[in-house]
């Protein structure tokens, strides 16, 4: 390769610029901070369409779970706090939905960490870009691939195991916005993490250790009244329960839906904490 | 494309584009920069030599804006890295010891993406690729994603990220290690192709060879502090020189080898124990003059060898030269 010449660099004379000389002058010293947020939250999503198999594999997770769950239960005679008239896999749906938005949710902050390990933090550091640009695209990417993600688990669920909540379509998208929120404010809690603990390793423990306590002490698979009294205390105190309980009243048209408030507050609770900590954590400089 | 350039009322030669005074950096219990103080004049490439951990990165991070220093003042293009780093980051390009590109996003848009966050529009940014990966010729792996790339392929694409919102100043953190040599001269051309068009470079290595090659200014570190500065030959004059050992053929009186060579103007030393004569060279055109001297009284080289002083030779010479500073390798890994 012969040795380059800059084209644009001052020190040679400007070329006449052509009949499509494409858009204004850039300044290069940065983009709003708008489009920064677009232009990573993109990126994101273009990884995304380019490699399938993320997507076949993220979907496959809440596919397998929804038909191992019903599979695996519906045999067995429900527990005398059911709520009557209703199959298990309607019972159990809103809860793999919030438990997809769970992992989804640490998937925000897998993607900080590979950010981190790959140097594009580093570069970005170098370069008059916005920090937090980079923790709300990723974010906001996450938010996106939840919604296809539980989209198709619904689908899946009404054409191949005839789920058919008595909410009706309306409440259902209720549900599923609601379970989204979730994923986003608790996307906020694992970007947060990712930000302090910057490897991969602590985050995937702190994943393991979280999610499990977190999903079965819940009202996720069994109904709370069902559970051994100790359980059910946590389950009480566990915010997924209010999420859950909220998402499954919407969706199954139960009673319960008073669950709603508080569990749209400590959802907005976690984001706001959670942004906070991902912004202070992700401003701390890179020592190596 | 003239919209790509800056102003040129924004460049005139002989600025001071990197000034460092007295930075320190400590982390915790360790001092990874010792009061280090170094310059760069526009259009010049000033080489930091060192070996793993004696604070290169550590420097080359606190000029970028992307570390604090714990005390001391830095510039960079007239900015000061702490009171204006948005400035400091407006102008400068990064290349580290690893490549940093998405792995996810084909070669062309990771440049796509850079120029899109630098503030270009779609057709501007794609215009931008286009021409760096041109530029580095790249083209053929553009759709490819770097993960497929070589290592010379990958460190081009990690430099033509860097040049996207064409810096003042770049900054190459050990750009060669772990190249092969065709990729190495490979990159080396594309340094100076940039330095000779005003581009101010600072370029971190472990290799005496490439400073020497590249630099205008040479400032060693080790554990953190500047334990020699100048240039090449000045750093080399004060380490030792570079030499040419001759075996001549077993029939060959050194004497007469010896005599020939000093006729012809230089100071050859006969090494007895191997059978060696050692001739101390300024430059690579002594070589020539020895065996020319040699040719002149019939006495065949078996055997030529080209002794450069090593980085190695840097460190032993100075670490010996100033007490109280560590030894090679002590503290610095």
């Amino acid at each position: 390769m012969t040795t380059p010449q800059l084209v644009g660099k001052p020190n040679s004379a400007p070329p006449p610029a052509p009949e499509d000389t494409p858009g204004p002058a850039v300044a290069w010293d940065g983009s709003p901070f708008l489009t920064q947020i677009q232009v990573l939250t993109g990126r994101s999503l273009r990884a995304l369409a380019t490699d399938p198999s993320v997507i076949l594999f993220s979907l496959a997770q809440p596919a397998i779970i929804l038909f191992m769950l019903t599979q695996v239960f519906s045999g067995m005679g429900l527990p005398p706090h059911f709520p009557e008239g209703v199959r298990y896999l309607d019972f159990v749906m809103p809860a793999v939905l919030v438990d997809n938005a769970v992992h989804s949710a640490i998937q925000s902050g897998i993607g900080v960490v590979d950010d981190l390990k790959n140097g594009m933090v580093a570069r970005l550091r170098s370069l008059p870009v916005h920090p937090s640009s980079l923790l709300i695209a990723r974010s906001l990417a996450n938010l996106v691939r939840a919604a296809i993600q539980i989209a198709v688990v619904i689908v899946l669920a009404v054409t191949v195991l005839g789920y058919s909540p008595k909410g009706g379509a309306g409440k259902l998208l209720a549900s599923a916005g609601l379970t989204l929120f979730l994923a986003w404010s608790l996307g906020w809690v694992f970007i947060a993490a990712a930000a302090w603990l910057r490897r991969a390793e602590p985050m995937q423990n702190l994943a393991v250790i979280a999610i499990f306590p977190l999903m079965f002490a819940s009202s996720a698979y069994v109904p709370v009244d069902d559970l051994p009294a100790w359980l059910g205390a946590v389950a009480r105190a566990n915010p997924l329960t209010y999420a859950i309980d909220t998402t499954r009243a919407l969706a199954l048209d139960l009673p319960g839906t008073g669950s709603l408030l508080p569990a749209v507050l400590i959802s907005a609770g976690l984001a706001v904490v959670g942004g906070w900590l991902a912004v202070v954590g992700f401003r701390r400089p890179l020592t190596s | 494309m003239s919209g790509l350039a800056r102003p040129i009322a924004a460049r005139t030669t002989g600025d001071i584009m990197i000034e460092a005074d007295g930075v320190s950096k400590v982390f915790g219990s360790v001092r990874a920069l010792d009061s280090v103080s170094v310059s760069a004049r526009r259009g010049t490439v000033l080489a930091l030599l060192g070996h793993n951990g004696a604070g290169k990165t550590t420097l080359v991070n606190v000029l970028v804006a992307a570390l604090p220093p714990s005390s001391g003042r830095a510039a960079v293009a007239g900015f000061d890295v702490v009171r204006q780093p948005w400035e400091v980051r407006k102008r400068v390009g990064l290349t580290g010891q690893f490549a940093s590109v998405d792995a996810q996003l084909s070669g062309r848009d990771n440049l796509v993406l850079l120029a899109r966050l630098l503030g270009a529009d779609r057709r501007t940014a794609r215009a931008r690729a286009d021409e760096l990966l041109e530029l580095f010729g790249l083209q053929d792996f553009a759709a490819r994603r770097p993960g497929t790339y070589s290592g010379g392929l990958r460190r081009r694409l990690d430099l033509a990220a860097s040049l996207v919102g064409n810096p003042d100043v770049i900054f190459l953190d050990e750009p060669t290690t772990g190249l092969d040599p065709s990729s190495r001269l490979n990159l080396w051309e594309i340094v100076e192709g940039l330095v000779s068009q005003g581009t101010t470079v600072l370029l971190t290595t472990q290799y005496l060879d490439e400073a020497d090659r590249l630099a205008d200014s040479i400032t060693v570190l080790s554990a953190g502090a500047v334990i020699a500065s100048g240039t090449a030959a000045e750093l080399k004059a004060t380490v030792g020189q570079r030499t040419v050992t001759v075996t001549p053929d077993a029939a060959a009186d050194p004497a007469v080898a010896c005599a020939a060579v000093r006729r012809a103007g230089l100071e050859p030393v006969v090494d007895r124990e191997n059978g060696t004569i050692v001739v101390v060279i300024e430059a690579s055109k002594d070589i020539a003059v020895v065996l020319r001297a040699l040719d002149q009284v019939g006495v065949e080289a078996t055997e030529l060898t080209f002794g450069e002083p090593t980085l190695d030779d840097v460190y032993l010479t100075l670490a010996d030269r100033s007490s109280g500073i560590a030894a090679p390798g002590a503290g610095t890994s």
